[in-house]
């Protein structure tokens, strides 16, 4: 998986064209020819979204979740396994694992699955590049990953990591905004280059890489960091001897990083369904963020087996959050957050998505990104969520005010806060 | 006699195992000799690995922890279950691709015009990996499983059109002329002349699929089935757990070995060539 655009410039047409074809991992298939259009051209759609209104979901009622086998899904698992969408009345099929980003977008885009989480900058190219009908009905989590580095590159800060080379998993995530702001606040230029090319002492290398291969090429020093949810960071520090450089949650307060997406023409031709669907969402929420342990070890291959990974690793990825564990590198700067290393709340802040829309035009990525150019964040804040339902449920069901990070006389707005 | 009864058993018995043994002795030789060579190079692989500082958590590789967890699985049982739902798969793409293969393969061998058409789009469609129709498999298809059969069967046709194809091609004009002189009619040309002469390259064709059709069920199974070894592979990447990955590498194998020892008993059983 090699890159060879050499500055920091935005990527041209034939860089873009070459990119896709050439440098990106065909596990991205989809999601990379989505993002340039290129489906649309294959198939003979228009890229609109009559286009995509044939492929209907189907009139049912049964909820039906698709997953990647992360902590990011624990709302969605809790959902289902804790009984909370049959309290609603609803009825729910044993949640489908997929093993990556692309296959889950193809699996929701054809209706096989009506409630997945996505990486938050996900749902905003498939409305606003591809005119999938596609809506944000609530967060799935807060905080929840982190920066690690090999543990003989021995970087303790952003400013250490000139002239490296760091993998992301996806170029449409939280993870690369938060990494590039990290680096642009340290004097670093984020470059995307072959591996064998020269490196400036400014310049930090970026590229794509599978969660489950991060651990094994930092061990080969193949790579010298990655930035990535959990538990593969846990697993690259008990493997591979990585150290944690900073956690996400500790740079951005109460960050998003997955979101729970629903199909905007079921919402809309199913209101009252999708209210028992966000309210069992929510308990859900109240759930997990009360219980993580439990639910650790309930989601893991010790319990229900909903993720491959033994209940200590999930456990450790969910809930080891010790400061002076992780004091050198000084990974949590900010113990008065009161932050965890995951947190569960469902309020999708309208500021956060304005800030990702905002950060994202000026984050590095592969392939083509012309339409962020024209795209406003205060519209995409307002159109690309559905408050409603979430609203409604968390007005019905409360007990997420123990969430870290609201504030009890406005618990609907706040401040994002950035302090790398 | 009760005493007398196991010596006079025994000396034939053991005369016939011992003249046996070395024949399979002699023919065991050879193969012995790669497998230990290949034992050897991946021991070899896996003490690179452990006495790498950087790299001894991955050490799980070599043989010896690949065999305990093979061991383990086997013991427990829980090998089974992932080897009937990628058997099941791979048979069911298999057959398809036998369904759709054969005929197709024998209208382009037989009929010019067909070849010419064809052609083109066919060697096109060839290159393509199956992995890219993976989306298409699944808006396509109803159930996650038959989405990863639609991939296995666009695997497993193109070996088994063009090994046909050839097949067909290759059988002697002469022959269709005599038939023909004899009156047969067009079925009985094709069960007559046609099938039986193309069978061996039928048969190669197969081979040839299975052993592509189990390179791509791994990457298949990463839509949303919830068993099958190319699932346990995904399984144990996603926990690190190597030992595992290379216990199932080695079910895989084993599976992939045996099927290709089939297809080529078959291919002997069907062989009317002179040698």
């Amino acid at each position: 998986m090699k890159n060879r655009n050499g500055d920091d410039s935005p990527i041209s047409k034939s860089d873009a064209e070459y990119l896709q074809k050439h440098e990106m991992g065909r596990r991205d298939f989809l999601l990379d020819s989505l993002a340039l259009g290129g489906l649309a051209a294959g198939f003979g759609l228009a890229a609109s979204s009559s286009a995509w209104a044939n492929v209907q979901p189907p009139a049912d009622e049964v909820v039906r979740i698709g997953y990647l086998p992360i902590t990011d899904a624990t709302v969605l698992l809790v959902a289902h396994e804790m009984g909370f969408f049959k309290e609603q009345g609803l009825k729910s099929e044993p949640p489908t694992l997929i093993r990556g980003w692309s296959p889950l977008v193809e699996g929701f885009a054809a209706g096989k699955f009506n409630l997945v989480h996505l990486l938050k900058p996900i749902p905003i190219w498939m409305r606003y590049n591809n005119g999938f009908p596609i809506k944000i009905m609530s967060w799935a989590h807060l905080n929840g990953s982190g920066l690690v580095v090999g543990k003989d590159v021995g970087a303790e800060k952003f400013a250490d990591l000139g002239g490296k080379q760091i993998a992301v998993p996806y170029w449409y995530s939280m993870h690369n905004i938060v990494l590039q702001m990290g680096l642009r606040h340290a004097g670093l230029t984020p470059v995307i280059k072959g591996q064998s090319e020269e490196l400036a002492a400014n310049e930090v290398n970026l590229q794509i890489m599978p969660p489950p291969d991060m651990p094994p090429a930092l061990a080969a020093r193949k790579i010298d960091g990655y930035i990535v949810a959990e538990p593969f960071n846990a697993a690259g520090e008990m493997l591979a001897g990585a150290k944690m450089l900073r956690f996400t949650g500790d740079i951005w307060r109460n960050h998003p990083c997955c979101v729970v997406c629903m199909n905007e023409l079921q919402v809309n031709a199913n209101p009252e369904w999708t209210q028992k669907v966000m309210n069992a969402i929510v308990k859900a929420q109240i759930y997990a963020q009360k219980n993580k342990r439990e639910v650790a070890a309930m989601m893991s291959r010790d319990g229900k087996r909903y993720l491959p990974m033994k209940a200590d690793v999930v456990e450790k990825a969910m809930t080891d959050y010790s400061d002076e564990r992780y004091a050198k590198p000084d990974a949590i700067q900010h113990p008065e957050w009161g932050s965890g290393r995951i947190d569960f709340q469902p309020w999708p802040f309208p500021s956060a998505t304005k800030l990702i829309v905002n950060e994202l035009k000026r984050t590095l990525v592969g392939g083509d990104v012309s339409f962020l150019k024209d795209l406003d964040a205060d519209f995409v804040a307002a159109d690309l969520v559905d408050y409603r339902f979430v609203k409604a449920a968390m007005e019905a069901y409360p007990g997420w005010q123990d969430a870290p990070g609201f504030d009890a006389d406005n618990p609907f707005a706040r401040e994002e806060v950035i302090k790398l | 006699m009760s005493v007398s009864t196991p010596t006079s058993m025994s000396s034939p018995v053991s005369f016939f195992s011992s003249a046996t043994l070395i024949r399979i002795l002699g023919k065991l030789q050879y193969p012995v000799m790669g497998i230990t060579g290949l034992l050897v190079l991946w021991w070899i692989g896996g003490l690179l690995i452990k006495n790498n500082e950087h790299l001894s958590a991955f050490s799980a590789f070599a043989p010896v922890p690949a065999f305990q967890a093979l061991y383990s699985m086997v013991a427990s049982g829980e090998v089974w279950a992932p080897i009937a739902s990628s058997l099941s798969r791979i048979l069911v793409g298999l057959m398809w691709g036998i369904a759709i293969g054969v005929p197709v393969g024998i209208t382009i061998g037989y009929i010019d015009v067909a070849l010419k058409i064809a052609n083109v789009p066919f060697q096109f469609l060839r290159m393509i990996s199956p992995l890219a129709w993976m989306p298409i498999a699944v808006m396509a298809f109803e159930t996650w499983d038959s989405a990863i059969i639609f991939l296995l069967v666009m695997a497993t046709v193109w070996p088994i059109i063009f090994s046909t194809a050839h097949g067909v091609r290759r059988i002697d004009p002469n022959w269709f002329k005599v038939a023909r002189n004899l009156g047969a009619s067009g079925t009985q040309m094709l069960r007559r002349i046609i099938l039986p002469a193309i069978m061996t390259d039928v048969m190669a064709g197969i081979r040839m699929a299975v052993g592509v059709a189990w390179v791509v069920l791994v990457p298949a199974e990463y839509l949303g089935v919830t068993s099958g070894l190319g699932y346990a592979i995904n399984d144990a990447r996603d926990t690190l757990s190597y030992d595992y990955l290379a216990a199932v590498v080695l079910v895989i194998g084993i599976i992939g070995y045996g099927l290709d020892s089939v297809c080529n008993v078959l291919i002997k059983r069907f062989n009317w060539h002179v040698e």
